[in-house]
This record gives structure tokens, C-alpha cells and sequence, in this order.
């Protein structure tokens, strides 16, 4: 019997296909003088490819520095200029990157923006970030004020006076998008976005379902390079074709029942981020026979738009994110992996200059513990500073764990 | 006793004053961040005390709190830990920062206080973000109304107003005393009676306040000349810093702090609705760094460091305070443009966090003192 083939086709180049020709595009637009506008994760872009902007994500592009080994040095550049050290790896690195660099930066740097929108949903490093930004350009930032979603509901229990406050926020971005672009919104050609947004979403998760197979047919290294269309350009009509082709392979692999590796032992639900400078861990993973069948990040970016309510369901859809949510909703998501992706453990690696993130994970790590007997590994690391902790520190935490998981 | 040894001893007997006050059968309710519209709670007749714990250890919050986190937030959950605010009837959290929204979790979690709340804190000040944070007032009212089995009238409510402005104006006079060359208070003693206000019944620190003002005359042991400096950074629960720098011939003539001038230095509208001013004065008053009103803390700290003639700057900044650290190279520039010394201090909020600090604070004040 010959061996199968366990890469999949669908993510092998997907730098090369996507994420680089993503920025080239970005670079272009920008050169032909069409609006291009820097955004934040847990922002409502659809509401910018609704009104043909061009979206540019700064988060990104640090991920991509981290991918690239480049990320240290930017930060250590923004470093000089009195950032502390402690804050978010992102915004030290793309600031850095701000700040006049000898050398070239990855994919020629981000183009300049006309104007910048962010939102307090995630952090409020969001908004402090892009007032520097905002500032060093001499460009204007709108920012969207998300109230915490302290009831800790999903986006079907939310507070009402949240979800009106979100929405009269919606008409005054839209007056501030027209104003900026001189261009007026179509409610139809809106409405068309987020119904080809509702589509990757829809796709997305059903390429996770897959992942509930055993053996697993993808990795947390090939779904952490394919969320990118679910981030930075869900209302697009690549992102569909993109997600169709991967979804119809997966349903192959899982009917023929091919996993990331052959004698799957361990299934470990992944939180918060990877280490973006060495994606390689999940393949050392693999190497000591397990597998990460599911990353919180994958399950934390869909959601249901009705195009008959616009404005509310894009409210509904990203208000109710883990980050801007009581821990209750980050234990029932993670409770709720674990239990349907049939996993046996949880990493749960901090990112050092991330608040949001570091601050419920005991509360993660007990109430899993308490409710299915499943342990957790808390490894204190930054997804694209490796001063924090190298590769070497990480893979011996891991190895530990897994040899723990292994004896009980 | 003199009146400035009364406000120091209200800081150390604060939970004893807390406790009495239950004694009266009415109820203290904790705060932690200064957005919090503190005079609804004193309409409710409840005391409003704000949550601190000095600088000490952490190590039952440490358990919960990882080490990338603000330890002024670790060091007052931690005090909770330890049972000192075990008899806070209940207590306001708010988002205003992300440290201080994603402990509230831990607070709910861990701590044994009673009757827990969430306070919504725009950060912005758009007329959106400001009917926004009145129905959220509007809500904490009735809650307060509910959980204590107070109705808040009108009236009282327009009394807390009174009470709080008095205050607000009160503080501001004595800060004024800082302007005179050399100051007529010393920065620890401002200090001493700004805290003070955070945990004394209002009316109280009013005829305190009242006091010590018609005593300045008379004071004795005036700040001697030295070198005037503006403290710049986020919370300060504690005079240690501040005596430091007063013991090696600094004088601290003015603060952009949350617990210091930030705190009292816009009073509410007495004009309208009542709930709408209180309401109101919180988003609009000189912001902290959380808010998207930057430019206006950084001009409330130029107008000071003008107006208090102020001859050098320390940003004393703690740790993982994320929204604090973001302003500083920023505001670091602006004070320098102005010709202002600037020393950037990071910090953890405890004692050994500030011992370390000595040698470059008193270094700094050398050098501003010899370009006078």
C-alpha cells in the first residue's frame, strides 16, 4: 500500500498565493490612489469592502514580520523610540516598522493609510496603538466603542443597550467612511458584502467540523495561515472560492480517513496565538504523536449575518468576541472544543504583551480541569517576540506536558 | 491634633472609619476606578470607598494573576484575598482599562465580597458615548436603589452634588497653594488629603478641608526651596514615591494622576438633570489614557507644568499599563518641546519595585537643579 500524502493542497504556497499577493494589491491600490484604510481584528470590515476600501491589517503584517524573523528587530526599533517593552509584540513591531528602518521591510511595508478605524472590542491597545499611528501619518482615526459584553453571553443573549449603542456607532462610521471617500453607501452593495461573508463563515466552520474526525485531516499550522480570509477579507469572493476548495478537500481526507499523522495519540485544543516566528512547533508536535485539532482563534471569527438586519448583525456578530467577553464565555467556547473535538488537553500559551488574553487563563485551566478531567498547559511566551521564550524553552514544555498527558 | 494629622490618620484607620460607618446601619460600597460616578452611591447613603492596598507582596492574587499583569490591580485584588475589604457591602468594576475589566472575573471568582457590579466606561466622549454612559448610570442607579433598599431622590442626589463639588473645589484651592515659590504644601502632604478623599465620608473631608485652609497661615514646616517637579502616570495609592523624591531636594508641585489632579479637577454641572450632569462630568473631565481624548490630558499637563512653574518632569509609570505606556514617548516629546527635563520611570507596584529607583530620581533632580 503506498503511502499516502498528508500535506494538503489546498494551503501548500498559501504565503506565496495569498498573504503576498494580498499586500501587492494593497501597495497597487494605493499607488492608484483608491482609499486604503489600516483596520483592527474584531472591526466590522465588511463595512470597508462594502465601500471599496481597501483594508490593510497592521496585526497582520506582524505576523508576517514574526514569520519572516524580522519581528524582533522592529520591535527592538520601536523600543528606542520609548515603547515599552511590555507592550503588545504587534503594535512594537509595526510601529517600528514606522519609524524609518535601514534595512527592507517584508513585502516593501504597509502602505501609508488615508485615514485609520479601530475599535476598543478587542483591547485597548487597539486604540492606543493606532492613535500613534494616527499621529506620526497626520491622518484621522475613527474609533467604534465597543461596551464590554460583561454578561458574557453570545451574540444571541447581548445586552440590548449594547447592541443600539454598537449600531448608532455603525451610521456614524458610515458618515465618517463617505466623508473620507466622497463616495456615498449602497445598502444593496452592503448587503451583498454580508452575504458573502455569512458564506466564508458558513464554509470556515464547516472546514473545522472536519477536524472533529479521527484522525485529524489539517493542523493548527495549515489553519493558522487559511483563518487569514476569515480576518482580513471575509466579504470577498476569494475568500468563498478559497474555503470551497479547502472545505471539498478536507471532506475527501476525512472519508478516506487520511490524519496529519498516522497514529494520532494526543488531540490538543491550541489557545490564543501560535509562536508566528516558528510555525514549525506544531510539526514537533507531531512529531511526538500529537495533533492540534482545534485553535480557539479558528472558532473565534465566524458569524451569522442576516442581510435583512445589517447593522445589527454585524454588531451581533463581533461584540460578543471572547476578548470583550466575561471569562464565562472564553471556558464555555474552550469547554465546548475540547468536549466536541474530543480532545485530551489544552495549551493555553500567553502572549506577553496581551492583557486580554493572560488575564482568565487560570479560570480557563480550573474550570476545564473541573468539568471534564482535561488538563492545561499555561506557557508563558509572545507570539512574535522571542526574547520572551525561544523555541527550545517552548518544545521542553510541551514535551513535558504531553509526557504527563501520557500517564494519566 | 492638627488637622493634617487627621487626614494621615484617616488613611491609616480608613477600615475602621468604613466599619464605623456600617455601625450607623448603612452600607459601604468599594470602588476602583475613578470614572466610577461616585455620587450616586453617597445619594444612596452609602460610603463610597475606593479600593487599594498599598505597597506590599501579592502573593494570594499572584495565584490567580499572571505576572504580565498591572500589580497595582494584582495588589488590590490581593488585599480582597487577605480579607481587608471584608466588609464592603458591594463593589463597582469597570473596562476602563483592560487590566481592571478582565479582573472583575477574578473579583467574581475569588474574592467573598457581596453584591457585585459592572460599570460600562465609554472610551470616548462623543454625544453617542454620552447617552450611552447615562442609561448605564441610570441602570447602576436603580441598582444601588434596589441592593441597598434606598430610594435616591432628587434631592439627594442634587446634595451628593453639592457635596462632591465642594469637595472637588476645596482640593483644588489647596492644590493651588503648590503654586507659591517655595510651595505652601509639600507634595506628600497634598497627597495625604487628596487619598484621603478617596476613603473618608465626603462631608467630613469638606470640614477637614475647610479647616486646614484657614490654618495655612499658621502652618509650620513648610517645604523648603527645591526643585519643582510634575509627576506623570496612572494610580498612585501611597506616598512613597513621593517622599522619595521629596527627601533628595525635589518638591512635587503637581501630578497627572487618577488619584490626584485627574480626580477633582472638573466639577458636575449643577444646571439640568441631575443624573445627566453626574454622567456627563465623568466623560468630559480631564481624561485618563484609556480615553480617545488624548490631546486633552496632554494639555491639562503642559497648563500644569506651566502654570505650577515646574521645572522638570518624572513619568513614573506602572508596568503592563498598557494605555499609559502607549502616551508616554508622545507626551514625553510634547514636555520636552516645552523645554522640560523628562526621567521615564517603569516600575511594579511594591517596595522593592521603588527601591531600586532612588539612585536615578535623585540623579535626575542633580541635574535640574544645577541648570536652575
Amino acid at each position: 500500500m503506498s503511502v499516502p500524502e498528508r500535506r494538503l493542497k489546498a494551503t501548500s504556497g498559501f504565503y506565496k498565493n495569498y498573504v503576498k499577493k494580498f499586500y501587492e494589491d494593497a501597495h497597487r491600490a494605493k499607488a492608484e490612489r483608491r482609499p486604503v484604510a489600516w483596520v483592527s481584528s474584531t472591526f466590522p470590515v465588511e463595512t470597508l469592502q462594502a465601500m471599496d476600501i481597501v483594508p490593510v491589517w497592521p496585526e497582520n503584517y506582524a505576523s508576517v514580520c514574526a514569520a519572516r524573523q524580522f519581528s524582533v528587530e522592529l520591535c527592538e526599533r520601536a523600543e528606542r523610540e520609548g515603547f515599552s517593552r511590555d507592550l503588545c509584540s504587534y503594535s512594537r513591531c509595526v510601529l517600528g516598522s514606522l519609524f524609518g528602518y535601514e534595512k527592507e521591510l517584508p513585502e516593501g511595508g504597509l502602505p501609508k493609510p488615508d485615514f485609520l478605524v479601530t475599535t476598543t472590542c478587542a483591547c485597548d491597545t487597539h486604540l492606543k496603538w493606532f492613535q500613534v499611528a494616527s499621529r506620526l501619518y497626520r491622518v484621522p482615526l475613527f474609533l467604534l466603542d465597543v461596551p464590554y459584553n460583561v454578561g458574557g453571553g453570545d451574540s444571541e443573549h447581548l445586552d440590548k443597550a449594547h447592541v443600539e449603542y454598537y449600531i448608532s456607532q455603525l451610521e456614524e462610521l458610515f458618515a465618517f467612511l463617505e466623508k473620507q471617500t466622497g463616495t456615498r453607501l449602497d445598502m444593496d452593495r452592503l448587503r451583498e458584502t454580508l452575504a458573502v461573508s455569512d458564506w466564508t463563515s458558513k464554509l470556515w466552520m464547516e472546514i473545522q467540523d472536519y477536524r472533529k474526525t479521527v484522525p485529524c485531516p489539517m493542523d493548527a499550522r495549515d489553519a493558522f495561515s487559511a483563518v487569514f480570509f476569515m480576518l482580513c477579507m471575509p466579504g470577498s469572493q476569494q475568500a468563498v472560492d478559497y474555503y470551497t476548495q479547502l472545505r471539498d478537500e478536507l471532506r475527501q481526507r476525512a472519508k478516506d480517513e487520511i490524519g496529519v499523522i498516522e497514529d494520532e495519540r494526543f488531540r490538543l485544543v491550541w489557545d490564543n496565538l501560535p509562536l508566528w516566528f516558528n510555525l514549525k512547533i506544531f510539526e514537533y508536535l507531531n512529531s511526538l504523536g500529537a495533533v492540534v485539532v482545534a485553535e480557539v482563534f479558528s472558532h473565534t471569527w465566524a458569524g451569522n449575518l442576516d442581510q435583512s438586519k445589517p447593522f445589527e448583525s454585524l454588531a451581533r456578530k463581533y461584540l460578543p468576541n471572547m476578548a470583550n467577553s466575561t471569562a464565562q464565555r472564553r471556558v464555555d467556547i474552550i469547554l465546548n472544543l475540547v468536549k466536541s473535538f474530543h480532545a485530551n488537553g489544552v495549551i493555553l500559551p500567553t502572549n506577553w504583551g496581551c492583557r486580554m488574553m493572560s488575564l482568565s487563563e487560570t479560570i480557563v485551566r480550573d474550570e476545564v480541569y473541573k468539568k471534564l478531567g482535561v488538563p492545561s498547559l499555561i506557557i508563558d511566551m509572545d507570539s512574535s517576540d522571542w526574547r520572551v521564550a525561544g523555541e527550545a524553552q517552548v518544545k521542553e514544555r510541551l514535551a513535558t506536558f504531553l509526557e504527563t498527558l501520557r500517564k494519566t | 491634633m492638627e488637622v493634617m494629622e487627621k487626614f494621615r490618620h484617616s488613611l491609616l484607620t480608613r477600615h475602621e472609619i468604613a466599619r464605623e460607618w456600617k455601625k450607623r446601619n448603612k452600607s459601604v460600597v468599594g470602588w476602583t476606578c475613578t470614572y466610577t460616578p461616585e455620587e450616586v452611591i453617597y445619594a444612596a447613603e452609602a460610603l463610597p470607598v475606593m479600593v487599594w492596598a498599598g505597597l506590599g507582596d501579592t502573593k494570594l492574587a499572584d495565584a490567580y494573576m499572571p505576572s504580565n499583569s498591572c500589580s497595582f490591580t494584582r495588589a488590590c485584588l490581593n488585599a480582597a484575598l487577605k480579607g481587608d475589604y471584608d466588609y464592603l457591602d458591594g463593589f463597582v468594576e469597570s473596562n476602563s482599562c483592560d487590566n481592571r475589566g478582565k479582573t472583575y472575573d477574578m473579583w467574581v471568582q475569588y474574592s467573598k465580597i457581596p453584591n457585585m457590579y459592572f460599570i460600562n466606561t465609554p472610551h470616548t466622549n462623543t454625544e453617542k458615548a454620552h447617552q450611552f454612559f447615562y442609561q448605564e448610570v441610570v441602570t447602576f442607579k436603580e441598582w444601588l436603589e434596589q441592593t441597598f433598599k434606598r430610594e435616591i431622590s432628587d434631592d439627594s442626589l442634587k446634595n451628593a452634588i453639592r457635596v462632591y463639588n465642594e469637595n472637588r473645589t476645596l482640593l483644588k484651592k489647596i492644590y493651588d497653594l503648590k503654586m507659591k515659590e517655595p510651595p505652601l504644601i509639600s507634595g506628600v502632604d497634598f497627597l495625604e488629603i487628596a487619598l484621603s478623599s478617596l476613603v473618608m465620608p465626603k462631608e467630613e473631608h469638606n470640614k477637614l478641608l475647610s479647616q486646614f485652609l484657614s490654618q495655612v497661615e499658621r502652618r509650620r514646616n513648610l517645604p523648603n526651596e527645591g526643585v519643582r517637579l510634575l509627576v506623570s502616570g496612572s494610580v498612585m495609592d501611597n506616598t512613597e514615591l513621593v517622599r522619595l523624591i521629596e527627601s533628595v531636594g525635589g518638591n512635587v508641585v503637581a501630578d497627572d494622576w487618577c488619584t490626584g489632579s485627574r480626580y477633582f479637577w472638573n466639577t458636575v454641572d449643577l444646571n439640568g438633570d441631575s443624573l445627566k450632569a453626574v454622567a456627563r462630568r465623568y466623560l468630559d473631565k480631564v481624561p485618563s489614557s484609556f480615553m480617545y481624548q488624548r490631546e486633552q490630558r496632554f494639555r491639562h499637563v503642559a497648563e500644569l507644568a506651566k502654570r505650577f512653574k515646574v521645572e522638570g518632569i518624572i513619568m513614573f509609570l506602572i508596568k503592563y499599563c498598557d494605555t499609559h505606556m502607549f502616551d508616554a514617548p508622545l507626551l514625553r516629546d510634547e514636555l520636552k518641546a516645552m523645554g522640560l527635563p523628562v526621567l521615564y520611570l517603569e516600575w511594579e507596584h511594591s517596595m522593592s519595585g521603588l527601591a531600586g529607583l532612588k539612585t536615578r530620581i535623585e540623579a535626575f533632580i542633580e541635574m535640574v537643579g544645577g541648570v536652575k
